[in-house]
Order: structure tokens, then C-alpha cells, then sequence
């Protein structure tokens, strides 16, 4: 059919022919090459991809440190406890209604739950989301074992708990899970979604040492989820890495002191208490009433109980030892008269007459009652305020006083670190110059302001904290302590890797003589007679303090709680040889004398009592022999000298 | 008989071409190899059906290049009629799998006429350029018969639709029309007018999915880009020597459609790595560029015009593929010759191998 060997074509269609194949080669190169880019220069960036897409890597949880009190009573350990998880789209409405039932969820809560677990997946995997977090056993067995519920498993795991419940809640604090925010800053320090984290107290200022180092398992899985074991060779590194414990936080705390401190409050609705060793700085209690429960806190708080707690109006989530200010009222007078004595603007044998009210500029600045003559030590065991807005009215007495305040250490937190402290405020007369400067209407610095502030009104605001130390230094001779509440650090097996010794944050710049002549004073306000806080004195010990009724100006209807004063007592016991320095305050409370003394002699009693009776017997100091005492009160005082 | 005289089993035995034979068997061997490691922990009875897909291979391929071949090219034009009617009927009676009509379900196995289609296009327009011989280079008048040859099978391929094969088919008709010395300026002409038609087809006559294909290979954060991301992923991760037989894990462990029949590569690039790949494209070039040679020493322009269309059918299946596996083409679905899963891309390429074969070993014959 066709003229074999004679075609005229063939030639060209051979040649086209050899073009096809030069052609084909090239092409076989580029793609090649193409090969070459993705298997040898980007080769290692995709066997990351792959090998990170089928490694599973699991944490393995460290187990979180404890925190006990100085004599090895445990405040915050970790239990195992059962959670109970759902696969979203694997849950059946009917599956999770059984669950419901047996789990005995609200509805409210189950609702939450449930639209989390009927919500969109946009992976083919979805993680299981939790349901009920630390059910008990009961459930736990039914769960497992009763009825076949797809989709559905536990996960065991370690929870914290807190075995003496809301004791020193403020103090140990409270965990809850991490925010999307704060991973994001802290993803180096090795947190990872739906771990939790310290919030408030020892819990949140020592997280770093109690978390410990989470572990990792890495497994290959198939896209299901399901471990393949016959794979290895893809992972790299480490398969595993152990989860290292979290340390032990040892706090200078003592359970029975915070036991008694916080039996001592048992009648007040809001209070606060700090017990500080005086020759140590270390706080053996510190109450802030009301508290919560951190094993309800922990974890996923209930939202009504959230509610609950934000709408106390005693706000139990506040820590009232440090992170809330108080006008010291009468405690304060301390300070007066050391500023007075230091800057001799009187003697302690100077009389002044006090009849009852104080006039300045047509202003009238009343007096507890009238106290007639009165010397500093009258003043300050009757707490006399006349005697005090004479020195107030004294030129430079507001500078004066922020002045020696801040010597004592208030106006400034004392650097617990503790529950976000607030440092209180001294105001000084350029304050409220400078007040005026900005808003004109206000008054500017007048002498009346240094006439309030003396008896620790006006603007003047302190912590707890701060009168405690402040009177412990007074007790000790002047040493201004750094607080202490963590005594040490200790490994998981006991040993102690970091302890953490009394710090002395100033002497203070006062001389002995103020000192001794303010501390007579001071026993005297508990055994004199006359003394604010004669009622609440101890049989056998010899307290001293100062009690406080603070005015409160918050606005709200007259008569009601909140128009009461606040009621103080900061004092050391026992005076002659102190030991602890004692502070109180219960909110709204009334008279300082009537309210809070009884529960600061409770708590000193108690602790020489059970604590440490041994430093009960102290000479005393007794009271000063100037003039014959009244035959009605002149029981007190054994007379001993000082 | 006409018919067993032109049965040249003797002239088969004594010019046996042993290099194209090895070659393709040495691709068919690491398709085997390969088809164990994506099939034997989920699918094997897949491997046992490959052997015999590859043995009846073996008995087309020896059946094919037994008869001379201008017996076959006598037939081409009832042959390709028949390709059109299967098209046809696989269009209506077909069976709809994954959004196209492309197989007859034939009980135990499917048959998709649209592989063996590509070997009769290419017979049919080798008897049309054996019958007409141009004493010039061809140009437009020359395509008339050539483009109705053409057109039928890929307007029908389309419609099921398969754009994938649609598009091969007309490569394969400019290789061999090139090859038959069509003028450079009309390719030029027919591939500017080609450009200016891609847009209105890409709006209207695409299907959705395809669409989403397309868009996927520009923007591979895109939906669909799912399949193509997988098959990057398990081949950059095989790096220089790969990660072993048997030991793929992204192929292995990851959801994967369409591993064994559109996916091969991905596999072998995974355990073989860059190695394994220049080993297996050597091979397939060996082949392409040893029929291309075939091509050059045809005694006809039957033979020749065949050869390169062969030629032309495995290279742009094998350019395809591996562009599309390696992310630089869109996914289309073209079968890897001789590796991938499939009776009907198997039988017709052993037939096809058939065919060269009849080519060389009747070369010398006049």
C-alpha cells in the first residue's frame, strides 16, 4: 500500500522525531531537578512536616510541689482525682443524656457542655473536651464499668487539693486554668493549654517552684489517633522525657496560730489579722475573713459560685492583710509621738489640757471624751486626741510625720510580694498642693489636714502588713523586718535546697529613749485603768498595743454597717520580752477597744498557750510610777522596774 | 490462512527487541514493588489482581507485536470507531465514581475506555498520516481529518468529564502532528487561539471541583489543596535516600485518596527517595527515548508516526503525573504507565508496547 523505503518524509518526520526525544530529555531533567529542590535542599524542612504530623507528642504532668506550714502540716498537696472527657461528634445526644444523669450535671451546666460537644470540628481528629472534672468514684465506676457509653472515657489525673480548706486561703492561694494570653506570654516557660496556674498567694508567687517541669511521651500515630508502635526511626531526639516534681514551699506559718487567729475573728463578718515573730519578721498567721474554699476555686468554679463570690460585699476574694488599705485612726499615734519626741517638739512630761475639742480656723476637731491634763503617756493610753491636734497643728507636722512614717516603714509595701501588696499612702503638704494644682477645687494644704493625719485620719492609708511590722519593730528596738512567709524550699524527697533567712530591711533611725518611752506607753493602753483597751487585758500576760477606731467616709447612708468604724488593735506581747507582734482590724467594727483587742488577746493567749509556752514568762514591764495612782484602779502593775 | 501467515511469531523470536522489553519490565517491577508497600497492610488482594492485570499484560503485549502492524493500521479507523462508541456508551451506561462517568462496571474488574481511546487515537492518525502523504509541511488543511479524529474522543472525554485525559490526549496530537511536520506557525496559531479559549473554559465548562483543583495549585492554603499538600509533604520528606521500603509514614499513616492508581509516586519518592526517583525516571526515559529511536528506524510512516505517538503517550503521562505529585502541575487524574493501580491503563500500555514492538521488529522488513 505504501512505497516502502521511498518516502520523502520519513527524512524530516526521523529528524522531528530526534527533536521529540532531545525534548523529552529536558523535560525528564527539569524534573528531575525539581525533585532534587524538594528532596535534598528542602528535604529536611518536609520531613519535619511529616514526622511532626504523625508524632503525638504527650506531656507527661509534673507533679506539683506541696505547701506546708513550718512544722510540716500540709496546706496544698496534689490527689488523684477522675476527669471525664467526650469526643465531639462522637457523643450522641442520647449517649450524653445517660452521661447527664449518671454525672448528675445541672442544666445549665450541661448545656455548656454540650454545645461545646455538638459545636463544628474544622480537624479529622478532634480533641476530646472535658465534661466533668474530678467526679467521685461512684460515678467514676458506673461510668467505666455499667453502661457502654461511646465516645466517652476517663482520664485520670493529679488534682490540687487543700486538706485544711479555706485556712490562710489568702496565704496558700488558689489555681485555675491559664488564658489564651497568658500562654502566649509565657509559652517559654513551658506552659501548654489547660494547664493551671498559681493565682493568688504562695500558689501564684512561688509557681516557678512549685510546678515543676512537665515531661513528654512522643508517639507515632496513624491519623486516627491510634499509636503505632512499629514506627520509631521519624522521631527525633528524646522519645521521652521524665516529668521532674515540682519543690516543696515550706511557709513560716503556723496552722495552729492561723487556727487561733482565725477562731479569734469567729464573731466579726470582715477582718483581717497578722501575728508576726518579732525577732524574726516571719508571720506565723495571717487571717483575712471572710476567705473561700481553694478546692472550690481550683479548677472550674461553678459560675453562681463565681457570682456569689464577686457579690459578697465583704469581698472574700480580697486579701485584707495586704491588699487593702486602711486609715490607721489611733494606731497612728504611734508614729505622732514618735516624730514628736525624735524632733523634741515636746518631752514626755508635758501637759497639755484637753477639753474635749480642738479649735483651729473656726473648725472644731473633736476629742473621745474630755480627758483634762494629760501628758504624751495619757494621750496615749486614753488615746487623746487633743493632745495630738496640738502637735498637728505644730509647722512641717505633715511633712514630719511622712517623714517618720516612712522611717516605720509605712507609705511603701514592705516587700512581701505578696496578693498584689499595697503600699498605703503618707501625704506630705506638697501632696495636696499639688492636688490643688490639678483640680482647683480642692483645698489645697491646710493645717487642719496635719491635724487629721496625726491621729491617723485625712489621707493617711496603711495595710495590716505594715502596722504589724511597724509595731514589731517598736517591740524589738527598732529593727524594721522584711516579712517573711516562706521559711524555705525544699526537693520532693526532703532535702532543702533554698532557705531563706530573716531580713532586716532598716534599722530604724529613731534612738531607744523614743522607743522605750512609746512602748511604756503602749503596755500602759492594756493595763492602765484607764487604758482604751483595759477591758480585753490577759490575766498572766503582759500585752502591749494601741487600739484605733478609724472614721470611714464612704458616702453611703449614715447608720448603716458601713458607717461604722473600723476597729484596731496592733500591739506585741509580751512586753517585756516580746515575742509576736499582733495586728487586727475588723471592718466596721466599732470601738478598737471593744472589738478588736478581745480577739488580738485571744490570739496572743492562745499562742502562749499551745505555740510556745516557754516564752510565755517575761519580766514585766508594769506601769510608771509618777504619781499616786487613783485607790479605785490602782490594782494593776506589779510595780517591777523596767 | 491470511490471518495466520501475518502471525510472525518466528520474525518476533529472532529480532526480539530485548531492550524495550527489559526496560518496561524493569518499570512494571518497581511498580510492584512499589504497589506492595501502598497496598500490603490495607488492600493487598490489589497486589495479586497487579500480577494478573501484568501477565495478561505480558500476553497483549506479545499478541500485539506478533501480527504486522499494517494489519492493525488497516483497521485503525474501525478501531477508533469502536474507541468512540465505547466513549459513547460509557457516557450513558457508565458508572459514576468520585463525580465523573468514566468506567464500565464489568463485575470483577471496571474498564475505562478513555486509557485504551489514547492508543487508537494514535493508530488512527498514524493510518491517516500513512494514507496522505504532504510534500510540503502540513498546515491547516492537512488537520481537517486529523482534528475530527482527534476532537471526537477528547470532546467525549471531556463531557464525563475528564480533563485530565481530555488535555493529554491533545499533547499526545501535537507531539505526533509536530513530529509529522506540521508548520511551526500554525502550533503557534492553534496555541494562541488554545489560550484565548482556557478562560471562558475555565469559567464555564469546569466543574466545580476541577475548578477548585486549579485554584489549589495557585493558593495551596486553598480547600482542595489537601491531596496535593500531602503528596509535597511525603516526597521532600524522602530527602536523598529516602526513608525505606516499607517504611513510608506520611503515605502510611495520613488519609490518602486515590494512593494506589493517581498517588504512586508520592510512595516511592517517600521510601526511595531522590535516589529512587532519578532510578525510576532513567527507566522511563530509557523507555521513551529507546521508542523514539524505533521511531527513527520505522520502515513506514505508520510505524514511525505510532512509535512517537507511544513515545509521546507515556512521556506526557509520566511529565503529568509527576508534576502534578510533585506540585507543579494542578491534580489531574493520569495514571504513572505501568506503576499505577489499573487493568485498563496496564492493557493499554503493554499493548502500546506491543504495538513498537511489531514497529521493530519489522523495521528491516520491505
Amino acid at each position: 500500500m505504501e512505497i516502502a523505503g521511498q518516502d520523502a518524509e520519513l527524512p524530516e518526520i526521523r529528524r522531528r522525531a530526534r527533536h521529540f526525544a532531545l525534548f523529552v530529555l529536558i523535560a525528564f531533567v527539569a524534573i528531575a531537578g525539581r525533585l532534587f529542590y524538594l528532596q535534598v535542599f528542602q528535604g529536611d524542612v518536609f520531613f519535619r512536616v511529616t514526622s511532626d504530623s504523625i508524632v503525638r507528642t504527650d506531656t507527661l504532668p509534673a507533679v506539683r510541689g506541696q505547701i506546708r506550714d513550718r512544722k510540716g502540716k500540709v496546706l496544698a498537696t496534689v490527689r488523684p482525682s477522675y476527669n471525664v472527657y467526650g469526643t465531639p461528634g462522637v457523643v450522641k445526644p442520647e449517649v450524653f443524656a445517660r452521661l447527664r444523669a449518671l454525672l448528675g450535671m445541672n442544666g445549665d451546666e450541661a448545656m455548656d457542655v454540650w454545645e461545646r460537644l455538638a459545636a463544628p470540628q474544622n480537624t479529622r481528629t478532634p480533641a476530646p473536651i472535658l465534661i466533668a472534672e474530678d467526679v467521685s468514684r461512684e460515678a467514676m465506676a458506673s461510668i467505666e464499668t455499667g453502661v457502654d457509653l461511646p465516645g466517652v472515657k476517663i482520664v485520670s489525673g493529679p488534682r490540687r487539693s487543700y486538706p485544711y480548706g479555706g485556712l490562710a486561703a489568702h496565704v496558700v492561694g488558689f489555681m485555675n486554668e491559664i488564658s489564651a494570653d497568658e500562654l502566649r506570654s509565657k509559652k517559654d516557660e513551658g506552659y501548654r493549654a489547660g494547664d493551671l496556674i498559681g493565682r493568688t498567694g504562695v500558689e501564684r508567687q512561688w509557681d516557678g517552684y512549685l510546678r515543676g517541669h512537665a515531661g513528654f511521651q512522643k508517639v507515632v500515630v496513624d491519623r486516627r489517633g491510634m499509636p503505632k508502635t512499629d514506627i520509631r526511626d521519624v522521631i527525633e531526639g528524646p522519645a521521652t522525657k521524665a516529668a521532674v516534681p515540682g519543690n516543696n514551699v515550706v511557709l513560716t506559718l503556723d496552722v495552729e496560730v492561723q487556727k487561733a487567729a482565725e477562731r479569734a475573728l469567729r464573731p466579726a463578718s470582715a477582718a483581717g489579722a497578722v501575728v508576726m515573730d518579732v525577732d524574726t519578721g516571719r508571720l506565723l498567721a495571717m487571717v483575712s475573713k471572710p476567705a473561700f474554699d481553694p478546692n472550690e476555686m481550683s479548677g472550674h468554679l461553678t459560675p453562681e459560685a463565681e457570682q456569689r463570690l464577686l457579690a459578697d460585699r465583704y469581698k472574700p476574694l480580697h486579701d485584707k492583710t495586704v491588699g487593702e488599705t486602711y486609715y490607721p485612726g489611733s494606731t497612728f499615734k504611734a508614729v505622732s509621738a514618735i516624730s514628736a519626741l525624735e524632733d523634741r517638739l515636746v518631752t514626755p512630761e508635758e501637759k497639755t489640757k484637753c477639753h474635749g475639742s480642738f479649735e483651729l480656723a473656726h473648725h472644731v476637731f473633736r476629742c473621745t471624751k474630755t480627758h483634762l491634763t494629760v501628758n504624751l503617756y495619757d494621750a496615749i493610753v486614753q488615746s487623746c486626741n487633743v493632745y495630738f491636734y496640738e502637735l498637728g497643728a505644730r509647722p512641717g507636722m505633715m511633712d514630719r510625720l511622712a517623714k517618720f512614717g516612712a522611717d516605720l516603714g509605712l507609705g511603701a509595701p514592705t516587700g512581701l510580694g505578696l496578693n498584689g501588696e499595697e503600699g498605703g499612702f503618707l501625704p506630705t503638704e506638697e501632696w495636696y498642693r499639688d492636688q490643688k494644682r490639678k483640680n482647683p477645687k480642692a483645698e489645697g494644704f491646710q493645717i487642719g489636714q496635719a491635724v487629721n493625719a496625726v491621729i491617723g485620719q485625712g489621707s493617711t492609708r496603711v495595710t495590716l502588713l505594715q502596722m504589724v511590722t511597724l509595731y514589731a519593730a517598736i517591740a524589738n528596738g527598732g529593727k524594721l523586718w522584711l516579712p517573711q512567709i516562706v521559711e524555705r524550699v525544699e526537693s520532693p524527697e526532703g532535702k532543702t535546697l533554698e532557705e531563706f533567712a530573716p531580713r532586716v530591711r532598716r534599722e530604724l533611725a529613731v534612738s531607744p529613749e523614743t522607743l522605750a518611752t512609746v512602748r511604756q506607753a503602749l503596755v500602759g493602753v492594756v493595763n492602765e485603768s484607764r487604758g482604751t483597751a483595759y477591758k480585753a487585758r490577759l490575766k498572766d500576760i503582759e500585752v502591749a498595743g494601741k487600739t484605733g477606731s478609724a472614721q470611714v467616709q464612704t458616702g453611703r447612708g449614715e447608720g448603716g454597717y458601713e458607717s461604722v468604724t473600723h476597729a484596731w488593735f496592733v500591739g506585741f506581747a509580751p512586753a517585756g520580752r516580746p515575742k509576736i507582734a499582733v495586728a487586727v482590724l475588723v471592718e466596721h467594727g466599732g470601738h478598737g477597744g471593744d472589738v478588736a483587742a478581745p480577739p488580738a488577746m485571744e490570739i496572743v493567749d492562745k499562742y502562749f498557750e499551745t505555740v510556745a509556752p516557754a516564752d510565755k514568762d517575761a519580766p514585766h514591764v508594769g506601769l510608771p510610777r509618777r504619781r499616786a495612782p487613783k485607790p479605785a484602779d490602782g490594782q494593776t502593775g506589779a510595780e517591777a522596774t523596767p | 490462512m491470511n490471518v495466520v501467515k501475518a502471525i510472525g511469531w518466528r520474525k518476533l523470536r529472532f529480532r526480539f527487541d530485548w531492550t524495550l522489553t527489559l526496560s518496561a519490565l524493569t518499570v512494571a517491577g518497581l511498580g510492584l514493588v512499589n504497589l506492595w508497600s501502598a497496598v500490603h497492610d490495607r488492600q493487598g488482594n490489589l497486589f495479586s489482581q497487579q500480577i494478573s492485570w501484568l501477565g495478561l499484560g505480558a500476553a497483549v503485549f506479545l499478541g500485539v507485536a506478533a501480527f504486522d502492524y499494517r494489519n492493525i493500521a488497516r483497521l485503525g479507523y474501525i478501531m477508533h470507531a469502536a474507541g468512540v462508541a465505547l466513549l459513547t456508551g460509557v457516557l450513558l451506561f457508565g458508572k459514576i465514581v468520585g463525580g465523573g462517568r468514566r468506567w464500565f462496571d464489568l463485575g470483577p474488574f471496571h474498564l475505562q475506555p478513555s486509557e485504551l481511546m489514547q492508543l487508537l487515537t494514535v493508530i488512527a492518525l498514524g493510518k491517516y498520516l500513512n494514507d496522505s502523504p504532504a510534500f510540503e509541511e502540513r498546515s491547516w488543511r492537512h488537520l481537517a481529518i486529523p482534528v475530527v479524529i482527534v476532537s471526537l474522543p477528547v470532546l467525549l472525554i471531556a463531557k464525563q468529564p475528564d480533563f485530565g485525559t481530555a488535555f493529554l490526549l491533545l499533547l499526545i496530537f501535537f507531539s505526533i502532528m509536530m513530529t509529522a511536520r506540521l508548520k511551526l506557525k500554525t502550533l503557534a496559531a492553534i496555541l494562541g487561539l488554545a489560550t484565548l479559549a482556557a478562560f471562558p473554559i475555565y469559567q464555564h465548562l469546569l466543574h466545580e471541583y476541577q475548578r477548585k483543583r486549579v485554584e489549589a495549585f495557585f493558593n495551596p492554603n486553598s480547600e482542595g489543596a489537601y491531596q496535593a499538600r500531602q503528596a509535597l509533604n511525603a516526597i521532600g520528606s524522602g530527602r536523598f535516600f529516602g526513608k525505606g521500603f516499607l517504611h513510608g509514614t506520611q503515605i502510611r499513616l495520613r488519609h490518602f485518596p486515590a494512593l494506589w492508581t493517581d498517588f504512586p509516586f508520592a510512595v516511592w519518592a517517600e521510601e526511595w527517595g531522590f535516589v529512587g526517583c532519578a532510578v525510576l525516571l532513567m527507566a522511563y526515559l530509557v523507555v521513551i527515548l529507546w521508542i523514539l529511536k524505533i521511531a527513527g528506524e520505522a520502515r513506514d510512516r505508520f510505524g514511525a508516526t505510532v512509535c512517537v505517538g507511544v513515545a509521546s503517550m507515556l512521556f506526557w503521562h509520566v511529565i503529568i503525573n509527576v508534576g502534578m505529585v510533585s506540585g507543579t502541575l494542578p491534580v489531574v487524574g493520569v495514571t504513572l504507565p505501568l506503576i499505577s493501580y489499573g487493568g485498563s491503563s496496564i492493557l493499554t500500555t503493554a499493548a502500546a508496547l506491543g504495538l513498537v514492538m511489531n514497529v521493530s521488529v519489522r523495521r528491516f522488513s520491505y
